[in-house]
């Protein structure tokens, strides 16, 4: 198999899918004029480039769009379902870690109330007392 | 919706309506099925990977900033998924394929017809030879734009594309003679 392009067969092809200068053209048409080997190679390249170009859209059958709309809707639930399976399987888990917390912050704050165990600041004298300083100060 | 742009069906899809997004789909089916269907035949993997290249599409939605046309955009997302499964085709093949299969595909070749032929042949061009052919001459693309989708120079295009048609031509020279 001759893998090398003769000059004019590279010149005949890049006219098709090129701008060539009016030198290059008035050269190809005089070597067709002549040369019935490459008129027969440039029909031989109009008929497959005739029947490779494509005349019709093509498809992937019916209904691609709502197949993909499908798994799109599927793999949004899917994402959904993993979120709630995590929750679920490591529940036990997570609820002992909320416990642990919940008996730490008890014991740090040494205090039997609810704001206790949340560890939520609890209003003392002082600071009270310092917001009422303040408040009469800029009175 | 079907007169809408593609700019202002991807601002819809992207705060959220999907009916925006199928519309887009729709569209531009046909021009991804083709590029797809070129590079890896009418095969099962082929709707895979169409739907991988809108699943791709929709995921990086977002992102989207139109700087390019959406259909270029789609195209090469196909072009580069086809070019990755004829990549992992060819592993499997270099594994499985024996000697006496491809006597048996030389047999058969006897008994195509010139489309059936041509067809056989450009599925047997090497991916980048393939690809250029594909856009180009298939789908009639311009160079131009074949070389932009391909991130190529207009030069490697254009050699590309008269490689392929040349050994197109090589391997069809019997069946092409009047």
């Amino acid at each position: 198999m001759n893998d090398h392009f003769s000059e004019h067969e590279e010149l005949l092809l890049r006219s098709w899918d090129a701008p060539v200068s009016a030198r290059e053209r008035e050269t190809l048409a005089g070597v067709m004029q002549n040369n019935p080997a490459l008129r027969q190679q440039s029909d031989q390249y109009q008929k497959i480039r005739t029947m490779l170009l494509r005349t019709e859209p093509d498809s992937f059958g019916p209904f691609f769009a709502e197949r993909i709309m499908n798994m799109i809707k599927h793999r949004t639930q899917e994402i959904d379902y993993l979120i709630f399976f995590f929750f679920k399987k490591y529940q036990v888990v997570l609820l002992g870690v909320l416990v642990a917390l919940l008996v730490s912050n008890m014991l740090l704050t040494d205090q039997l109330t609810v704001k206790g165990i949340l560890g939520v600041e609890q209003d003392t004298t002082e600071s009270i007392f310092s917001i009422d300083v303040y408040e009469n100060l800029t009175k | 919706m079907e007169q809408s742009g593609d700019e202002e069906l991807i601002e819809k899809s992207k705060a959220g309506e999907m009916a925006a997004f199928k519309m887009l789909v729709t569209r531009h089916e046909g021009q991804v099925a083709g590029v797809i269907r070129s590079l890896l035949g009418s095969t099962p993997e082929a709707e895979d990977v169409g739907q991988e290249v809108f699943i791709r599409f929709y995921d990086s939605l977002k992102k989207f900033r139109g700087e390019s046309k959406l259909s270029t955009y789609l195209v090469r997302i196909a072009i580069n998924l086809s070019l990755n499964e004829l990549k992992k085709r060819k592993r499997m093949n270099s594994r499985y394929t024996s000697i006496d299969a491809a006597e048996g595909i030389k047999g058969i070749e006897d008994t195509l017809d010139l489309k059936e032929h041509l067809q056989y042949a450009f599925e047997t061009l090497d991916p980048e030879f393939r690809a250029v052919a594909t856009l180009r001459l298939v789908e009639g693309y311009s160079t131009e734009e074949t070389a932009g989708i391909l991130e190529i120079p207009i030069g490697t295009a254009l050699s590309r594309l008269a490689r392929a048609q040349q050994k197109l031509r090589l391997s069809l020279t019997k069946k092409l003679r009047p």
